[in-house]
């Protein structure tokens, strides 16, 4: 199981997504409060059989386990490419058949 | 939302009152994973009170008499069966039935998200069901649960059915049940097993080494072979033929098992304190920041007795309540003892004239024409009692 999770849904020819990213989202001020190490997504990218949907530049200011909706044309089938970067670089991807 | 005040004492040699739960067996092999560990003149709970024979109980025990008292009838076989419904985790009760993680993630979305939250994730005022990390702590305690609200900015424990259920043979006991709130037993079986389904792969639950993606389907058998995270997380053990006499045992010795704690009230005294004279117990991070105040006082809001009063309590409720009940409209409230006090100081006559006649943001009668003045004067008479400091 990565660290997230992904419905992607066709109707009437626009797909809704909802995602959720696991991640503490804790930036260097909350992490030092909670001794914790900061950890938080930085940017994440949606593209839709290769075409980028969805970006955002995220930062430790969103609460933990950020939930995400968007939509874009497209169709069941399509195939929808979820990466995410974090603020140590790693990055993750993953990707869901769109019903 | 409160605000938390870290509020620092002067006193900075006061032991924290709620340390003590904090402490795990990590040393001391013979204690419980997780366990409250008791210390001498714990305040905070625990308290016990003898029966018989050195048995203790957390209650005081009822010493009056039975005698007449009816204890009622056995229930008939045919009740008992309508009782009879619990389903428990060695597969009694279990119903037959199978579904899918997508089948319960379509179910889910449609009949519990709206509460619930999408994935589960909570956030809509209601119970969490998933998420929370369940990494362990080296006795098997999952962290997320030792989680304590010490301090402001720390986080309050994280429950949901990852890290807390320690049965998954409840999720389907309770979804038949209790879910969705509003309209609970309208779930088939397949329905419960499948939403079952979500639920668990959401939380990531491996069953026999299998990770449960969006084709997996649950059944009774795979259920049953499940082992939840917080499983051990909980003391004693009363699950199989020496549940009951594991609990009984558990429970004879409450001074070492809960603590005997002796009950306190006021300049209580930390008896743990090595060496020194036993030092006062405070609280280190109180919050004070809240509406309304805290207070110790303890009054009811002002009695109307006499019949007269009750007639014009009513006649207020129904004409002058709307604006007099809050201080939306600027008008003084009732129960406002200041705001009235400085009303009255004009003089009963005055007021009543006042109340008669309308002045400022005040219509003439409350805007009840039909009002005798009588009427009136007798409203605010009730008004003016109400707000009154209570003798
Ligand atoms: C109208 C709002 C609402 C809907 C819809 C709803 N629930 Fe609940 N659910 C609640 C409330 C309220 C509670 C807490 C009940 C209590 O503690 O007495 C709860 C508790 C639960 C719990 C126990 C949580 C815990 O940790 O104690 C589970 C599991 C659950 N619901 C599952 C479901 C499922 C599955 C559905 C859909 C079939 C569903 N709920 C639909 C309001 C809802
Ligand atoms: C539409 C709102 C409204 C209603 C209804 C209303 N009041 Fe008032 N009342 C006010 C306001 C506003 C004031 C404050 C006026 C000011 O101080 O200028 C006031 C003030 C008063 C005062 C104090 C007068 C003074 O001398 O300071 C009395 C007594 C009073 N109302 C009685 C009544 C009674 C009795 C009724 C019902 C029959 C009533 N009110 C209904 C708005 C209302």
């Amino acid at each position: 199981m990565g660290n997230m999770k992904i419905k992607a849904k066709e109707k009437d020819g626009v797909v809704g997504v909802k995602a959720m990213f696991t991640s503490l989202m804790a930036d260097k001020e909350e992490a030092e409060k909670k001794k914790i190490a900061s950890e938080f997504i930085t940017q994440i990218v949606a593209k839709n059989n290769g075409n980028v949907v969805f970006e955002v530049t995220t930062s430790g200011f969103m609460a933990e386990n950020p939930l995400f909706k968007f939509s874009f044309k497209g169709k069941a089938g399509d195939k929808l490419e979820v990466t995410t970067t974090d603020n140590s670089g790693k990055t993750e991807t993953e990707t869901e058949v769109v019903k | 939302m409160f605000k938390l005040d870290l509020y620092k004492l002067i006193t900075t040699s006061v032991a924290l009152v709620l340390s003590s739960t904090l402490l795990y067996g990590g040393s001391d092999t013979s204690t419980l994973p997780g366990k409250y560990v008791s210390k001498m003149g714990a305040v905070d709970g625990g308290v016990t009170y003898p029966r018989k024979n050195g048995i203790y109980t957390a209650y005081r025990y009822n010493e009056q008499s039975t005698k007449g008292v009816n204890f009622g009838r056995l229930p008939t076989a045919n009740e008992l069966k309508a009782w009879d419904v619990d389903i428990m985790p060695d597969g009694t009760g279990l119903p037959d039935g199978e579904g899918s993680v997508s089948e319960g993630d379509e179910l889910y979305e449609k009949q519990c998200s709206s509460c619930h939250g999408e994935f589960g994730a909570g956030g809509k005022g209601y119970p969490t069901l998933t998420g929370g990390n369940q990494e362990k702590l080296p006795n098997g305690v999952i962290k997320t649960l030792t989680n304590q609200r010490i301090e402001p900015g720390m986080e309050a424990p994280k429950r949901t059915i990852g890290t807390y259920w320690p049965k998954a043979s409840t999720l389907i006991w309770y979804i038949r049940d209790a879910m969705p709130y509003a309209h609970p037993k309208s779930l088939s079986n397949n329905e419960i097993y499948a939403i079952t389904a979500y639920l668990l792969a959401q939380d990531a639950i491996v069953i026999d080494g299998v990770e449960m993606d969006d084709e997996y389907v649950l059944n009774k058998e795979k259920l049953m072979k499940i082992k939840m995270p917080n499983e051990n997380g909980f003391y004693p053990n009363i699950d199989g033929p020496n549940g009951v006499e594991n609990v009984r045992k558990f429970f004879s010795d409450r001074a070492k098992n809960i603590g005997s704690g002796t009950r306190c009230m006021k300049d209580c005294k930390d008896l743990s304190t090595k060496g020194n004279e036993p030092t006062v117990m405070k609280i280190d991070n109180e919050i004070t920041d809240v509406v309304p105040p805290y207070t110790t006082v303890r009054d009811l809001p002002p009695e109307i007795e006499s019949k007269l009063e009750s007639k014009a309590e009513k006649m207020y409720n129904d004409a002058c309540k709307l604006c007099h009940g809050s201080d939306k409209m600027g008008a003084p409230v009732v129960g406002d003892i200041e705001a009235w006090n400085k009303v009255t100081q004009k003089g009963f006559e005055k007021v009543v004239h006042n109340a008669i006649d309308g002045m400022g943001g005040m219509p003439p009668k409350g805007g009840f024409e039909n009002f005798t003045n009588s009427e009136v004067q007798m409203i605010v008479e009730f008004m003016i009692n109400s707000s009154k400091k209570k003798q």
